[in-house]
């Protein structure tokens, strides 16, 4: 394939992971799903029941890798079966997708507040009525923009893995990479933005979380307004530099022109991870210097 | 009637490679610097999230790039290099952009409760570690660790697949469906490593320099068995098409 051709699939791809990576960040904070949500699940046990949409369905990995599966299937039935449009089978299969979501969400939410009754949390219907929709819908974005990323690689990149697979595997991936970034956002600053900005919670704190919002009491919008500032559009750029640097190394050094450009290509890809350890350091001295440190020396004082 | 031992005498050396990079994924998540969810909330050292999850999601990425150099070359050193080497890159990607949502998004320093000084850039740590907590973030010792966790989880997963792949090459089955069945089983034989290491594990692990991770040796014999099963079944499957 011309390289200028793989360069502009590669973009778009990125481009649509960037999408996915915002939007799986933003629907596990309206709806609190992953390690954040130990603190909303244990918020009504320590005396504090609050208005805040509590799904937990799984860790997010196996949640979005369903999605993306099920979405992955149906569109390849559908392409394959009936020979539809991409473009259709795509928009079907992530709307599928989204309404298996949502069916998942409703179980998860009724299950997890109605088992603290003794604790008096309320099942608040409204929270239930207003929030699934806007779940279904940031499903139905990762789940469409991860399944175009697949069929790009498939249909055009001409990978050899099957569009389901390659679906469930970023479906994995986005759900492994929105739990480590754009959640540490929601779980350790807004769910906690009572307590003094610079310095981790202390377990003290655990389980008492922000139950007022900036009007009235706070529910997973408010939270989803707050993290789309920060948290949804890093997880975006996280997931968006994963599927574009692993594929950039490859199209830019392509192995298919001989063993000695693949190694070039293994080349390129440490040597961006080198960077990355750098500017790691680089973020970990400021830091050090902004924030800390916490205690005096002993030995010195 | 399907020759079982012939399939398995055929393809023993399949069976000892995937075996081999069964245990490679069960020893690379000992790598991975994962917090939970203390981590999530900046109370432990570490990604915010589960052992398997991260593991997997690092070392599938890689296996999709293996699968793109396999395809064009027979190399087995580039294969497993390339799935080394997406591994990595997802997992770098993952802690850097970590580092800035605690740093910029938490306001918490990269810290860890685990050693006084950090083995590799010699900083103190203890200091660093604010009330409450058992440690923040992705001080460099542990970003460091978590690449080579990525390295040797993307290289095993790449050595399971690429051993998979091989075993039914001469069996005349259509290539499409070769990789699908050897796709899913690579998949699955990760899944089974990235899952044994969590019992060592607990939930939290800070990376080489953690108490924790001298209990690799269980976890990577216990592999061993369950993939010598998995291995087994698998060529028995492919193989016997």
């Amino acid at each position: 394939m011309e390289p200028l051709i793989g360069m502009g699939v590669l973009a778009l791809m990125g481009a649509a992971a960037t999408v996915a990576g915002a939007s799986e960040d933003l629907e596990s904070d309206v709806g609190s799903q992953s390690n954040p949500n130990s603190q909303v699940q244990l918020a009504p046990q320590m005396m504090y029941p609050h208005r805040i949409y509590n799904k937990a369905i799984s860790g997010e990995p196996p949640s979005n890798a369903l999605m993306c599966a099920v979405g992955g299937t149906v569109a390849t039935v559908l392409m394959s079966a009936y020979n539809m449009s991409p473009v259709f089978a795509i928009a079907m299969g992530a709307l599928i997708a989204a309404l298996v979501h949502g069916t998942y969400s409703v179980t998860a939410f009724f299950g997890r507040p109605t088992s603290q009754k003794r604790f008096k949390q309320p099942v608040y219907l409204d929270i239930l009525w207003s929030h699934t929709p806007v779940i279904m819908g940031y499903s139905y974005i990762t789940t469409f923009c991860i399944l175009v990323i697949s069929y790009l690689m498939v249909a055009v990149l001409g990978h050899p893995f099957p569009l389901p697979l390659l679906a469930f595997i970023w479906g994995i991936a986005i759900g492994a990479v929105g739990s480590s970034t754009g959640d540490v956002h929601y779980g350790a600053e807004r769910e906690f933005q009572s307590v003094e900005f610079g310095a981790g919670l202390n377990a003290a704190n655990s389980g008492n979380i922000v139950r007022k919002g900036e009007s009235g009491l706070r529910n997973g919008f408010d939270n989803s307004w707050f993290c789309a500032k920060f948290g949804g559009p890093v997880t975006g750029i996280a997931f968006g530099m994963v599927v574009f640097l692993s594929g950039w190394v490859t199209t830019v050094f392509d192995p298919a022109r001989g063993d000695a450009i693949g190694w070039l290509s293994v080349v390129a890809g440490a040597f961006l991870v080198f960077i990355m350890i750098l500017w790691n350091r680089k973020i970990e001295v400021a830091a050090r210097a902004a924030y800390g440190p916490y205690k005096e020396d002993e030995v010195a004082a | 009637m399907i020759d079982i031992a012939g399939i398995l005498m055929e393809n023993i050396s399949y069976v000892l490679l995937i075996t081999l990079g069964g245990m490679l994924i069960s020893f690379s998540v000992h790598f991975v610097p994962v917090g939970g969810a203390p981590a999530a909330m900046a109370q432990a050292t570490g990604i915010g999230t589960g052992t398997v999850q991260l593991a997997a999601g690092a070392g599938l990425t890689g296996l999709i790039t293996a699968g793109t150099v396999m395809q064009v070359s027979d190399s087995l050193p580039l294969i497993i290099a390339a799935g080394a080497v997406g591994a990595m890159i997802m997992m770098s990607v993952t802690m850097i952009v970590g580092t800035w949502v605690y740093v910029y998004g938490v306001g918490v320093p990269p810290a860890s409760a685990k050693v006084k000084y950090d083995p590799i850039t010699k900083d103190r740590q203890d200091l660093y570690v604010s009330q409450g907590t058992e440690g923040h973030g992705l001080p460099t010792v542990s970003y460091v660790s978590g690449v080579i966790g990525g390295l040797l989880g993307g290289g095993g997963g790449a050595l399971v697949y690429y051993a998979l792949m091989s075993a039914g090459l001469d069996t005349g089955i259509a290539m499409a469906n070769l990789v699908g069945l050897a796709s899913v089983f690579a998949v699955g034989i990760f899944f089974v490593n990235a899952v044994i290491p969590s019992y060592n594990i607990g939930g939290t692990i800070e990376g080489f320099h953690d108490p924790k991770f001298k209990k690799w040796p269980k976890a990577v014999f216990s592999s061993l068995i369950a993939t010598f099963m998995c291995a087994l079944v698998a060529v028995l499957t492919i193989g016997g098409l």
